[in-house]
């Protein structure tokens, strides 16, 4: 008895150590993001929001350090916390002076807050298919609507399929993807039907700007499926995030070089006072990338992404001239 | 002797002949099975560029649809069991659904875009959508089950054990399809997807028919299926082999 009852309480104990080693590993996985303070099931996603003193984070699906929705200081909104916000205003390079803009996608609101901040004057539209999303933004996130910067809340493709049926068809300066679940982006939102359909809401010297990870070998099938839509796209590498903005300009609008991006930067970060550093952003085109030649056109029918996502892609584009 | 020698290799042939027949008819039970899940997660695929990936569009309307449809499926097929000429019956079922599925790549786009101009939204839109594509031939599919149970059933006590050997086997079978096809079909193309579906659906259906003809062929007793064997006394023949 006194051998089973040993027994039982060995097990007990070692059972105790792996559950305290599982919450020991958890909490320094943890601390990057700071204190879990909301989390939220909604329609779509496990919505969780982390606080670490004014840093506020937003992450969708499970807790990984890797991949954040958004990330905002509280005390300094003007300070970009992730790359892919700050390479986001790659579209004023091409379209300095948009009247309307679009963005799909909201997070926690960093992109469009931060184009109404220094473009006051513009209509921003944002598409956001979470109805809970906008909520939390505003909540957490410093993000505020006007009647210059409004939320719909609609699946990005319909709401674009809905303006192509308005008379007139609104015309958007800059359309900016960024719609994105705890994986990627849905395959619906890559697909050359889709971005026919954006093409069909942008203006003629318009640009469309879409936020990609590009160290694997759906990059490349978006790039090309950018050029098929496009004929033209510019890639804008991020330097220390995988991130990559693709840029098609429309049918007028024009290409840029490294120099012109640059000097256009420069006149920007004057005009606008830019809290971050435009030049950088400008430095980070790749004029010259070129999708694999192996790579196919996303289409309705056929889009392999999630295949295609878990390929490492065989060049990194840096190595492109 | 010998007589009884070749009486007992009779009724093994029949014995072998029989499990075959079993086997056949699980089969289609299960090709069914299967194909209702592949078009369903297909489905999901196919309406997310006209009517997003809301889920309304995922869990209300395509599994909904569906749900209605098989359930519909079942009560046509239970009916349509009882008829005489039932293998015909299901036959034509299953090759009308292959034909649906091969025509059905040229009729999303004007189906779908005919309903979003209409002015439905994506909850009533995508309802409509998914039950005029999906809806005729998840409802062939579902008839194959409540047939399949009535071809194996000889006796009434044996119509659970069929019942459940049948719903298993195709429910089964409706996971694997449902995995494959989430898991790997979805990379290939969409629409070639379907087309190769319909047109294997189309070849099981064709043979369920060349069968029927075959046996009609054979004798005028044994095209009524259901009926005569329903009379034979194969099932006590069985019984006092067995205790031999």
């Amino acid at each position: 008895m006194g051998n089973r009852m040993r027994k039982a309480a060995l097990i007990l104990l070692f059972c105790a150590a792996a559950y305290s080693q599982l919450l020991f590993v958890s909490v320094v996985a943890a601390r990057g993001l700071g204190r879990l303070i909301h989390k939220k099931n909604s329609l779509y996603h496990r919505i969780s929001v982390y606080r670490s003193g004014p840093v506020m984070t937003l992450q969708f699906g499970r807790r990984r350090l890797v991949q954040m929705q958004s990330q905002v200081d509280l005390d300094n909104l003007r300070q970009h916390m992730l790359e892919y916000t700050e390479l986001a205003f790659c579209g004023l390079l091409y379209e300095p002076e948009p009247k309307k803009m679009l963005v799909l996608g909201l997070g926690g609101g960093v992109i469009p807050r931060e184009m109404h901040h220094y473009l006051p004057e513009t209509e921003i539209d944002v598409a956001e298919i979470d109805p809970e999303v906008p909520l939390i933004a505003r909540r957490f996130f410093g993000f505020r609507q006007d009647d210059k910067l409004r939320v719909h809340v609609a699946d990005g493709r319909m709401f674009i399929k809905r303006q192509l049926g308005r008379d007139p068809v609104p015309k958007y300066d800059i359309v900016i993807l960024d719609a994105f679940n705890s994986d990627y982006i849905p395959f619906h939102l890559m697909t050359k039907e889709f971005l026919e359909e954006v093409k069909g809401v942008l203006a003629e010297d318009g640009v469309v700007i879409a936020n990609v990870f590009y160290s694997n070998r759906l990059f490349d099938a978006e790039l090309r499926t950018f050029l098929a839509v496009f004929g033209r796209c510019q890639v804008f590498l991020g330097g220390y995030s995988d991130n990559a903005m693709l840029a098609a300009p429309g049918p007028t609008g024009r290409m840029l070089t490294v120099k012109e991006a640059v000097s256009r930067a420069k006149i920007l970060q004057r005009k606008h006072k830019l809290f971050f550093d435009m030049l950088t952003v400008a430095k980070r085109l790749r004029a010259g990338t070129r999708p694999d030649s192996h790579a196919k056109v996303l289409t309705d029918d056929q889009a392999p992404v999630n295949w295609l996502r878990t390929q490492k892609r065989r060049r990194s584009p840096r190595h492109v001239p | 002797m010998r007589a009884g020698h070749s009486e007992l290799m009779q009724t093994r042939l029949k014995k072998s002949r029989r499990k075959l027949r079993t086997a056949a008819i699980i089969l289609i039970a299960c090709g069914c099975g299967w194909f209702v899940m592949e078009l369903e997660v297909l489905g999901v695929r196919v309406l997310a560029p006209y009517f997003g990936s809301a889920v309304y569009v995922v869990m209300g309307s395509v599994i909904g649809v569906f749900l209605l449809s098989l359930s519909a499926g079942y009560m046509l097929g239970g009916w349509l069991s009882k008829k005489a000429n039932s293998k015909r019956t299901l036959g034509v079922n299953l090759m009308a659904a292959g034909a649906w599925l091969c025509a059905m790549p040229f009729f999303i786009e004007p189906v779908c875009d005919g309903i979003f101009n209409f002015g439905l939204d994506e909850k009533w839109g995508s309802l409509l959508a998914s039950f005029v594509l999906f809806g005729a031939p998840t409802v062939l599919l579902g008839t194959a089950s409540p047939t399949a149970v009535r071809w194996l059933t000889r006796q009434a006590s044996d119509s659970g054990l069929n019942a459940g050997l049948v719903l298993a086997f195709s429910t089964a079978a409706s996971f694997a399809g449902c995995v494959v096809t989430a898991f790997y079909l979805v990379l290939l193309s969409m629409r070639l997807t379907i087309c190769t579906s319909g047109v294997v659906l189309a070849a099981l259906g064709g043979a369920i028919l060349l069968q029927a003809a075959f046996q009609a062929g054979k004798g005028p007793g044994s095209e009524a299926e259901g009926k005569t064997e329903e009379q034979l006394p194969e099932s006590r023949y069985d019984f006092e082999e067995e205790k031999v």
